[in-house]
């Protein structure tokens, strides 16, 4: 019965079925009295992650991995009430932002919000960063993972000077950096120290994921 | 011995010209950059700023005046040559101004209604893209009255000499190049009203809404060209279809999306346009294309632009998958380009010998030259081209 009910709510999220039949699912999740910790990681969370697959199968595209963070991020707030355990649940603490200089904010946000919805704590500094913002807000905190984004060429030297920046404070290897952005390259991410480069939001999340012990 | 404008209708129709033309668009702010290196400002009639809508409605940047000329100094062709003069954006504008400011950032309300973030800072407040704050478009209700702004029949969308004897003629004698009709299309206009999030999202949210939107952009885009359509069919060389709706990953919207939602109205506005005998439609959109190609051909596209390299676009694998469904401008990847020396020379060579073969390609960076590009390296690509598009 909990496992229907577990699979249920995993294959309505990942076939991006309709918010109401989520709800009701999640509805008798609870009246079964399933853990929320179930509940979260055996449907909604596995639910996304078909979502992710598929994307990166080409199955799906960015209207349906927008949808799904969407959907999964609605749950929560419905679930809020139940979840004290969810601040004790967090995968990682990210901190992101877009470089100093540039103003894009869709891939960043796109990242974030699949992000959260995975599980982990996205403190957002917003585009435009300041170098030294960064490192503060990775102190303030004590983030685990660093996410810099920049679409621009013209910008992503700026992402060499957060670095520079986090070896200074001597934080650097406290804290894993991945670039995301039209403009970035393995190649770049090696030139500058960084620890990886990632095509998508979701490639990102995976690894973020898998450095997180996933 | 062709003109700019032969040479640019043979190869999009699939013949072989005398010479292959070579086209580009030159970023205002690497001339900025050339002017700095040394090319003589003088070169170039530079008269003044206007501020140019660039043909989508959510850009305003500054275009110089007579800026034509740096492209017959390096000998080749602005995309831009000839731009039919018909406003496809909402008219009455919004009136733009400042709404607030910080240390570091200024807020505008744009002439589309959108409130975007730009940094102060001198070295990017110019022609750095804004940070996209607010979209006038959320819901029914702000659709119903943003609607308001789009109606065809207002005098406004065309010049007021448009009814002229001579206006064809002044065409004639002031542009050299191709003469293109561009107007946004389905996914390029809604992502720009809505913000991507919220219009690709709402396929499943809010199908209504967008089938509403869709409607009323193909009744929108049909009236609005009509007249230019109808009057200048034998002037108007190629359609310039602006969608950008696509990431590096692949489409932002599914080919079944895309089938349900756009194919129809595509189809009704490429109907029209082939009626009247424009058969050269050429879809603009950086990322990945690909799994999108087949609904793209089916909705009246014949041609595509500007085949980003960075986001696995390749023209060869497209050609010979497509052959001549599809005439391709650009994919010489822009950052091998601006490299220069041997990178340069040898991302021309491995696209530029073997298309010129195949046909219906016209060369050109895979995106307009941009900052990253020196005043020194543009010379070298500039010649190397010369050599290259010769048949």
């Amino acid at each position: 019965m909990e496992t229907t009910i577990l699979d249920n709510i995993a294959n309505s999220l990942g076939n991006l079925e309709n918010g109401e039949k989520l709800t009701e699912l999640l509805r008798k999740a609870l009246e079964s009295e399933i853990s929320m910790a179930d509940i979260i990681e055996k449907g909604l969370r596995k639910g996304l992650e078909t979502i992710g697959n598929k994307y990166e199968g080409g199955e799906y595209f960015l209207s349906e991995l927008l949808y799904g963070s969407d959907l999964t991020n609605a749950v929560f707030e419905i679930l809020k009430p139940y979840l004290q355990q969810l601040e004790a649940d967090v995968k990682g603490i990210i901190v992101t932002g877009t470089v100093r200089g540039d103003m894009h904010d869709i891939g960043k946000n796109v990242f974030k919000m699949f992000a959260e919805a995975s599980g982990f704590k996205v403190v957002d500094l917003g585009v435009d960063v300041d170098p030294e913002l960064f490192i503060n807000a990775v102190e303030e905190n004590k983030a685990e993972i660093l996410g810099l984004s920049a679409l621009l060429t013209t910008t992503i030297s700026e992402m060499k000077i957060v670095l520079e920046k986090l070896n200074s404070a001597g934080i650097r290897n406290r804290v894993r950096v991945i670039l995301g952005g039209n403009a970035v390259s393995e190649e770049f991410a090696e030139e500058i120290g960084a620890d990886a480069a990632v095509l998508d939001a979701v490639q990102g999340v995976q690894l973020c994921k898998e450095w997180m012990g996933e | 011995m062709s003109t700019n404008r032969e040479r640019f209708k043979q190869v999009i129709h699939h013949k072989k010209p005398d010479v292959l033309p070579w086209i580009e668009i030159i970023f205002e702010e690497t001339l900025m950059r050339w002017f700095r290196e040394g090319l003589p400002a003088d070169e170039v009639t530079v008269i003044g700023y206007e501020i140019g809508r660039g043909g989508t409605f959510f850009t305003n940047w500054p275009i110089f005046k007579g800026f034509g000329k740096i492209y017959d100094r390096f000998g080749c062709q602005s995309f831009f040559g000839c731009m039919l003069l018909i406003d496809v954006g909402p008219v009455p504008r919004f009136k733009q101004r400042k709404i607030g400011e910080t240390e570091k950032h200024a807020d505008y309300l744009t002439e589309t209604g959108a409130i975007v973030r730009r940094p102060k800072r001198a070295d990017f407040e110019f022609y750095a893209m804004p940070q996209f704050i607010e979209f006038p478009v959320k819901d029914k209700k702000t659709w119903e009255e943003y609607k308001k702004r789009l109606n065809p029949e207002d005098p406004r969308r065309y010049p007021k000499d448009w009814e002229t004897e001579g206006y064809i003629d002044l065409f004639e004698s002031y542009h050299k190049g191709p003469t293109l009709l561009r107007f946004n299309g389905f996914y390029g206009f809604g992502a720009e009203l809505m913000s991507i999030p919220r219009f690709v999202t709402a396929f499943y949210k809010d199908p209504e809404l967008i089938h509403e939107m869709l409607e009323h952009w193909e009744y929108f885009t049909i009236e609005t060209i009509r007249e230019a359509v109808e009057t200048l069919k034998d002037r108007i060389d190629v359609i310039y279809w602006w969608e950008d709706l696509a990431e590096r990953h692949g489409p932002c919207i599914s080919p079944k999306l895309f089938r349900e939602f756009f194919l129809p109205h595509y189809k009704r506005v490429t109907g029209f346009l082939k009626k009247n005998g424009i058969d050269r439609i050429m879809f603009d959109s950086d990322g990945n294309l690909n799994p999108l190609l087949d609904e793209i051909i089916e909705a009246g596209s014949t041609g595509l632009w500007p085949l980003e390299v960075n986001a696995g676009m390749d023209a060869l694998e497209i050609k010979q998958k497509y052959g001549d469904k599809l005439f391709l401008i650009g994919n010489l990847d822009k950052r091998e380009l601006a490299k220069g020396g041997e990178a340069m020379r040898k991302e021309v060579d491995s696209k530029v010998p073997i298309l010129k073969e195949m046909g219906g390609y016209i060369p050109s960076a895979d995106h307009v030259i941009h900052v990253e590009f020196s005043l020194e390296h543009f010379r070298e690509y500039s010649e190397y081209m010369k050599k290259s598009c010769i048949i």
